[in-house]
């Protein structure tokens, strides 16, 4: 199976490969350019936003710890408010004596006008059991026992302190009209949030603080407490939010929001829901209170908070037990850190975009200055394959293209020379042919003259052997019954017989001869002289036959290299031969002269005798052919046989009663 | 006189008996053997004097016989006949000692006179006679034939050997080349006619051109027996393939 996907995937990259191969040049620089470019961009975009994004929300999350240092210093600035205030009106002379004398009116009269004026929920007195003496904002309801609270117990053992609270409802009743309700939060459902089975909470948390009133003897009097209910009180948070984030907004919503939790309770905050009212009655989600409320941990990270992403900070509120009661939050809106983070992450991908944009142009130029040679080379080669050969590629590169080009051009050229002299060859060819059949011809007879001619030569000795022991019989007896003839008539048969006898011998006897054609001993040797002397020897003979020899040698012609014996016996072959074409008598003209190419000596025999007749031409050297009675056949078949041992050629050429001329061709070297 | 005993070997019946019938007269004794093997059988059981034999014969041929012939008998003398008669077998079969060398075809006098040349030399032998006269150094020759001394310009001069004219009686005849005839190596250039009546050709040594003829000699046959080497010359000829002709011509020393 994984073998198969494998093979699967190799076919794939395969074929993709192929079609990569059959795209355009253009498309293949390109291709490869983008995605390199691809790879690194897309590399660089991503570490590089990682990177960002880290240092961005590092940044972000140090703020908002430091956001959420000062919002403790506000909340605590509003504590110890509370704490001066009952310090310093517990150590008023008219309050201890108020207090000592139990003149509530007094107190009345001096303490709410301290609670109005700092906007205290509660201000209350106890004396020194902790039993309620005044409360000024409920005057009606005194003489309870509040000893049992943790803030007051401090206080009555001397101590001036302040801390938060979770105030119960029948107390809230007890401090003022009014504060229960206040305090009264019905839950909105969270769906983050723990799930709890109530669904309101009637309790409120409390900045409270309370001071010892003592005597001029330094005894406690009593208590003086007061209180800050935290639920539906926005001054806490608004005041974070003006110190901290100076009230920035963004896009119509606030960047910083501070929040106070009553356990896991929205109590007051100034973060809006959808209508833009606070966000009273919602929970903290389930993560923050595992973290904050149960384990006490300071948590920071981004958060979901009502309705937008907040880069937040939780911390415990703790009572004066040490009991986590509640978190303080700060949030910044993520918002603009992600609109900043995306304006970089723009700025930086419109960047990547603007130079892949650049790098295109700048390689479809270049790609351009390879491509557009190589395109007309293209359209060049196909009018060259149309048959335009005259086409011509213009290019001024000096590059390996321009070389190209250039050599096409050559090419070309050298394309158009072949095919010139191919038309050429073609218009001339039908006469070349008809030459080179005619030298075709020659040789071929030539071959079959010489192929005779070696047949001939072996079937000769043959024969010559086979025949001479017969004949050796007849001659033999035949002359042996002559000794003994008388009777005339029986002697001249006899003498017939031994005639040819005889003759039949000389004839085995010259084609032996013929058969033993020995290689020519070649030596320079003067033509001129070597016709002279033979013809001298023929001359007398012939001035009988009423026949004149003329000759004309030129006497230019150099020696050439000969078997001087082998030569002669053709001249006077030919001589011969041409006396006995002209039994009448005639003249014999003997001509040498340089063949038209220099390479060559010519030698002509020519005779004014009967001449041959055209269909015996071609017969004329085969061996045994004659004309003659008494010719044995072989004369111009021996003469055809040395001039070829020569490389030369004989021929002959003849009008009937006109005469007829040998040619011999005799090589210079 | 004793008949003398001659044997034919040829592989042809009717040359053998053709030649027997040649030659048959009372001083001969004619047998005839059809092949090699055959004719040495017929020289173990009978002495010869002479042996008449073709060179070209299946199994032992005429060189072969020849060969054995001169180890085994010495004493007999053997000539050759041959129909496919070249040069360089004539020189070859001489060389190695027969007497004569005859090309086919021949007329019974052709044989006649060789084979009374023959007996000839033989009486001589037996008589002991000393040589007339040795062969000069230089001279190109055929044994038993003729001779050639190349002189200036493609020249020569030629004549007879004294071992062939010892073989011939008193010349009552000569017959020689005209001037310009052209003469060729091993054939007859010359006839001689002796006393007996037998003819005798010459065979040219060289091949060329007669230009040139001993008009001494036609006045005085004797000249030939005489001084074979100097007055007894017969023609001088241009020499046309001397370099050629001297292959199958012994040199003297």
């Amino acid at each position: 199976m994984y073998y198969v996907k494998q093979s699967f995937c190799k076919m794939a990259l395969k074929q993709i490969y192929n079609r990569f191969l059959s795209l355009p040049l253009r498309a293949k620089f390109i291709i490869s350019f983008l995605l390199v470019i691809c790879f690194g961009g897309i590399l660089t975009l991503i570490f590089g936003t990682r990177l960002e994004h880290k240092t961005i929300f590092s940044l972000a999350q140090d703020k908002v710890n430091h956001d959420l240092a000062s919002a403790r210093m506000v909340y605590n600035e509003k504590l110890f408010d509370i704490r001066d205030i009952v310090r310093l009106n517990s150590v008023r002379e008219s309050i201890q004596n108020s207090l000592k004398t139990k003149q509530r009116e007094t107190l009345f009269k001096h303490l709410s006008l301290i609670r109005k004026e700092f906007a205290l929920d509660f201000l209350t007195v106890t004396d020194a059991e902790g039993k309620v003496v005044l409360r000024t904002s409920n005057p009606e309801i005194w003489g309870d026992d509040q000893s049992s609270d943790p803030v007051l117990q401090r206080a009555l053992s001397g101590k001036t302190v302040a801390s938060t609270q979770i105030t119960p409802r029948e107390d809230l009743i007890k401090e003022g009209k009014g504060l229960a309700e206040k305090a009264y939060i019905e839950f909105i459902p969270t769906p983050k949030a723990v799930p709890l089975e109530k669904d309101h909470e009637e309790n409120a948390m409390v900045l409270k603080a309370a001071a010892p009133v003592m005597s001029e003897e330094n005894e406690i009097l009593g208590v003086l407490y007061a209180g800050i209910i935290l639920n539906r009180n926005y001054e806490i948070v608004d005041k974070v939010k003006e110190i901290v984030f100076k009230g920035e907004m963004y896009k119509g919503r606030e960047i910083g929001t501070a929040t106070i939790f009553q356990q896991d309770l929205r109590i007051s905050t100034n973060v809006k829901n959808e209508n833009g009212k606070r966000a009273i009655g919602t929970r903290v989600s389930r993560e923050v209170n595992q973290a904050v409320l149960n384990k006490g941990k300071i948590w920071v990270d981004r958060a979901f908070v009502v309705n937008n992403w907040y880069i937040s900070a939780y911390e415990p509120i703790k009572n004066i037990n040490g009991d986590i009661i509640g978190i303080l939050y700060v949030g910044m809106l993520e918002k603009p850190y992600i609109d900043l983070r995306n304006r970089v992450m723009g700025t930086f991908a419109g960047m990547a975009v603007l130079s892949v944009i650049i790098l295109l142009i700048i390689l479809t130029v270049i790609t351009s200055t390879i491509i557009n040679p190589l395109k007309k080379l293209v359209v060049a080669t196909n009018e060259i394959a149309k048959g335009d050969l005259d086409h011509k590629v213009s290019t001024n590169l000096k590059d390996e293209i321009g070389q190209l080009a250039t050599s096409f051009n050559q090419m070309t050229d050298n394309l158009n020379k072949a095919n010139q002299k191919l038309i050429h060859w073609g218009k001339t060819l039908e006469k070349q042919v008809n030459e080179r059949t005619k030298k075709i011809k020659e040789m071929q007879d030539s071959l079959i003259q010489s192929e005779k001619l070696a047949s001939l030569g072996k079937m000769a000795a043959g024969i010559a052997h086979e025949i001479n022991n017969p004949l050796t019989s007849i001659l033999i007896n035949s002359h042996l019954l002559l000794e003994k003839a008388d009777n005339p008539y029986v002697k001249e048969s006899l003498d017939l017989i031994t005639e040819e006898t005889s003759r039949c011998s000389s004839i085995v006897k010259g084609l032996l001869e013929f058969s033993r054609q020995s290689p020519p001993k070649k030596v320079p040797a003067d033509i001129n002289s070597l016709i002279t002397n033979t013809s001298a020897l023929l001359e007398n003979q012939l001035k009988f036959q009423n026949i004149n020899v003329i000759k004309k040698l030129d006497s230019n012609l150099p020696h050439i290299k000969i078997d001087t014996s082998k030569i002669k016996q053709v001249i006077w072959n030919l001589m011969i031969n041409a006396a006995e074409a002209m039994p009448n008598g005639g003249k014999i003209t003997l001509s040498t002269r340089f063949s038209k190419d220099k390479k060559s000596v010519v030698i002509e025999i020519t005779d004014t005798g009967k001449g041959i007749p055209q269909e015996n031409i071609n017969k004329l050297f085969d061996p045994f052919f004659t004309t003659k009675e008494s010719g044995s056949g072989l004369g111009l078949a021996v003469s055809y046989g040395i001039i070829q041992q020569h490389q030369g050629h004989i021929k002959a050429n003849s009008k009937v009663s006109q005469g007829t001329t040998f040619t011999v061709v005799l090589p210079i070297t | 006189m004793d008949k003398k005993n001659i044997l034919i070997v040829d592989d042809e019946i009717n040359v053998c008996k053709s030649i027997g019938r040649a030659i048959q007269c009372e001083q001969y004794e004619v047998e005839r053997a059809l092949s090699g093997e055959e004719a040495l059988d017929n020289l173990k059981e009978k002495t010869y004097h002479l042996v008449i034999a073709d060179l070209m014969m299946p199994g032992i041929g005429g060189i072969d016989l020849l060969k054995s012939l001169r180890t085994s008998f010495p004493e007999i003398n053997v000539i050759m006949i041959t129909g496919y008669p070249t040069i360089k077998t004539a020189v070859q079969a001489i060389k190695i000692g027969a007497f004569d060398y005859i090309p086919k075809p021949f007329t019974p006098e052709q044989l006649r006179s060789v084979v009374a040349r023959c007996f000839k030399s033989e009486d001589e032998k037996t008589e002991k006679e000393p040589p007339v006269t040795t062969m000069p150094k230089g001279i190109y020759y055929i044994i038993g034939h003729t001779w050639v001394i190349p002189e200036k310009n493609n020249k020569g001069l030629v004549g007879v050997v004294h071992d062939f004219l010892k073989t011939v009686g008193r010349i009552t005849s000569l017959q020689l080349p005209n001037e310009n005839d052209n003469v060729m190596q091993g054939e007859m250039c010359a006839k001689i006619k002796d006393d007996a009546g037998y003819n005798y050709g010459i065979w040219s040594p060289a091949t060329g051109k007669v230009f040139e003829v001993n008009e001494k000699l036609k006045k005085d046959f004797s000249l030939l027996k005489k001084s074979p080497y100097k007055e007894g010359w017969l023609f001088r000829c241009e020499l046309t393939q001397f370099e050629e002709d001297k292959e199958s011509l012994l040199l003297s020393q």
